[in-house]
């Protein structure tokens, strides 16, 4: 059988790319470049719109073509260009000492992975679901992880671009479990997500250009004149 | 049809006020589009009293009773806050707010003013697309929506203080609507196999809600506990309502108001809407336990601050808190006159709160300052309208007879002890009480007392007029609630619990 249209084939590599997906977030947490956290962000968002990619193929869904189309060119191409050129503008290169050092960061990121494991086994049962080819499926428990993930990074990070980035790898982690769950999200719904994303990096990064203005620095701990 | 216009009106009054540039001209789009707004609003009250649902673009976009409500609030607030916004701004510019500046930049008055009106219409439009949105997705949208577009409204006067308050706002609200996102897709999940995925209408609100029995239900309890968390977050709910006394006492006071009165309704209805299908899957009670314990724990944390507040502005978002808390709870204690309660105290609370924000506005614009410290009370000699406005709408907020929301309050002190839920029920009075008491002593404080001496401060004709009409409303609406609206929010409340 040829391998292109033998689903265990892209299921291998869906898993494959669903297990570098996880690396490059945990590679992240431990970076302290932040035009890097921008590179990772983008091969992630390239590596997930191959999994949509793969997914569609596989399963012959037009819309989870668009799905992938778009975060090919938003998330893999607009955004880090976007977020690049504030790097450049705002002149900030690297992340002040995070809350938690790297190494233990990294630590934590790998309880959130298994955490990640716990909870998406224990809603999820993909013997139910399998009508079509079960491409995909064990890809949730990544999908929770990242979120976790996003979460801990911006409470550990106090940049206000690094935020960003969190926020964003949150994002994520919402595309990758919409795909494994129920491939992809209706498509109105899909296309008004990436309006969302889009118009709140747009508004994000204004404010970031702002407050660098004002401030002097992106250190988000300096934010704290409105106190009770 | 009325749907699409509800939605084309806002939208086409945005780019209207940014290319026409002219102050007059700005002022007039905003009024007129609010103003055709809300005839827009009661025409669709009409249809959906006589038809129970309107749906257009084959039910892309819905309305039924509920959506039809918080429609008919949202464009009555955004009217008010309009007309007040033209004196407030006025006074800014006479004031020269616009001119010493900041740290940062002059801020020129003209581009200020049309960031301010072509911002608005924007943020209405989509407060009336969380309200009109069928598809649960289209709804997280649109809320997303309100914050986006109302992000450089707290940022408004750009101070340093402005940009902590925008930044807090945008983060943690956008860390919240990520949770409801994965609520929302996670109900979607629970949906699929009853009605299948790849259809247009997947996630529509009028398919969902007849085959909510079969969901599958594990998923059904974490997808609402996520939208708990996410929808929350945006109407301020303890623990997550930090952004709040910041971003409302940031903002310019008709955006401020819009917050406080708009936007805690479309998520309170994001949070109903998920309500309604989690408690037709899992039964009432696992939602309700959660949502009686967040609406408890909101108003207690509102209460310490009312009580020992400094800043009048920050303690109109802890009185925001404390009423997200309240209807939070009144949905928690559930049945038809908990929902009934909650869905009046909506109304109420969104007719009775802009007053507040006006009158601390027109406060803060006269004294300069936003310390009961330095404000030295005496205000009634320099301001009477304002100040005895002030009292009054103290007193209704609070829930005072014979004021409006003392009736819903009433209701859902009902509901709790009909529920059976008598200790929460008087820890719920108690927290009133204390929030009364808190607020009026501040506030009569601020009002009465020897006159200081300042010159008189009343004499913009549109802040008057605001402040007469909206308290002659509420004052009105205490006594006399008209049949067609109650006969909507009973219609509404029926929906929640399902009696029709």
């Amino acid at each position: 059988m040829h391998l292109l249209q033998d689903a265990a084939f892209g299921d291998r590599i869906i898993t494959l790319m669903a297990a570098l997906v996880l690396v490059l977030q945990i590679a992240a947490v431990g970076q302290r470049w932040i035009v890097s956290s921008i590179r990772i962000f983008a091969v992630q968002s390239f590596l997930l719109a191959a999994i949509a990619g793969i997914i569609a193929y596989f399963n012959h869904a037009n819309h989870i073509y668009v799905a992938a189309f778009l975060t090919l060119v938003i998330k893999a191409g607009l955004l880090p260009w976007l977020l690049e050129g504030l790097v450049e503008k705002i002149r900030i290169r690297r992340e002040i000492e995070p809350l938690i050092n790297a190494p233990l960061s990294i630590l934590i990121s790998g309880c959130l992975t298994l955490v990640g494991y716990v909870v998406a086994s224990s809603f999820y049962h993909p013997e139910e679901t399998a009508g079509r080819a079960a491409l995909g499926h064990n890809t949730l428990a990544v999908a929770v992880a990242l979120f976790l993930i996003g979460f801990f990074t911006m409470l550990n990070r106090r940049k206000a671009l690094t935020q960003v980035l969190g926020l964003l790898s949150l994002e994520n982690g919402l595309f990758l479990a919409a795909i494994s769950l129920t491939y992809g999200m209706p498509l109105v719904v899909e296309l008004g997500i990436f309006f969302d994303v889009l118009v709140g990096v747009l508004v994000l990064g204004i404010l970031v250009f702002r407050i660098r203005e004002a401030f002097d620095s992106m250190d988000v701990s300096k934010l704290r004149k409105l106190r009770e | 049809m009325v749907l699409l216009w509800l939605l084309i009106v806002p939208l086409v009054a945005s780019p209207l006020a940014f290319f026409l540039r002219r102050r007059a001209v700005m002022e007039r789009v905003n009024l007129v589009a609010f103003a055709v707004l809300s005839c827009l609003a009661a025409i669709l009250t009409v249809q959906v009293l006589r038809r129970v649902s309107v749906s257009f673009w084959n039910g892309f976009f819905y309305a039924d009773a509920l959506s039809a409500l918080v429609v008919l609030l949202t464009s009555f607030v955004s009217l008010v806050c309009s007309i007040y916004a033209v004196g407030y701004f006025r006074q800014d510019e006479k004031s020269g707010v616009f001119q010493e500046k900041s740290e940062l930049q002059p801020l020129l008055v003209v581009p200020k003013l049309r960031e301010y009106y072509s911002l608005t219409p924007l943020f209405v439009f989509s407060m009336v697309l969380v309200a009109l949105a069928n598809n649960l997705g289209i709804l997280w949208v649109a809320i997303e929506g309100t914050t986006l577009a109302s992000v450089f409204l707290v940022m408004f006067y750009g101070r340093e203080t402005s940009l902590e308050a925008a930044w807090k706002y945008a983060i943690i609200g956008g860390v919240g609507l990520s949770m409801a996102l994965f609520g929302t897709l996670l109900t979607y999940y629970s949906a699929h196999r009853v009605i299948g995925t790849d259809t247009l209408s997947g996630l529509n609100w009028s398919v969902l809600v007849g085959n909510a029995v079969q969901f599958d239900k594990p998923t059904m309890r974490l997808a609402f506990i996520l939208i708990l968390l996410g929808y929350g977050t945006k109407a301020g709910i303890a623990p997550m309502h930090t952004w709040k006394p910041d971003a409302y006492s940031e903002a310019p006071i008709p955006a401020a108001a819009m917050l406080a009165a708009g936007v805690l309704n479309c998520a309170l209805y994001g949070l109903v809407r998920f309500y309604i299908l989690t408690s037709r899957c899992l039964g009432p009670e696992f939602a309700s336990h959660l949502l009686i314990l967040f609406g408890l724990l909101s108003m207690a944390v509102a209460v310490p601050f009312i009580l020992v507040q400094k800043n009048f502005r920050r303690m109109l978002a802890y009185s925001s808190i404390d009423h997200s808390g309240i209807m939070v709870l009144a949905l928690g204690f559930g049945g038809p006159l908990g929902v009934l309660g909650m869905l009046l105290h909506m109304t109420f609370h969104s007719i009775t709160k802009p007053l507040l924000f006006f009158c601390a506005g027109n406060v803060q614009q006269h004294l300069k300052t936003e310390l009961f410290r330095e404000a030295k009370g005496g205000l009634v000699h320099s301001m009477p309208l304002t100040g005895a406005a002030f009292l009054m709408v103290t007193v209704a907020v609070t829930g005072a007879p014979p004021f409006s929301l003392f009736l819903s309050e009433f209701t859902i002190l009902r509901a709790g002890f009909s529920g059976g839920h008598f200790a929460l029920a008087i820890l719920f009075v108690t927290f009133l009480v204390a929030i009364f008491s808190g607020f009026l002593i501040h506030i009569a404080n601020l009002v009465l007392g020897s006159d200081p001496g300042l010159p008189p401060g009343e004499t913009c004709r549109w802040k008057k007029f605001s402040i007469v009409g909206l308290a002659s409303m509420i004052i009105l609406i205490g006594f006399w609630i008209p049949a067609p609206l109650f006969r909507l929010i009973q219609d509404a409340a029926d929906l929640v619990t399902g009696a029709r």
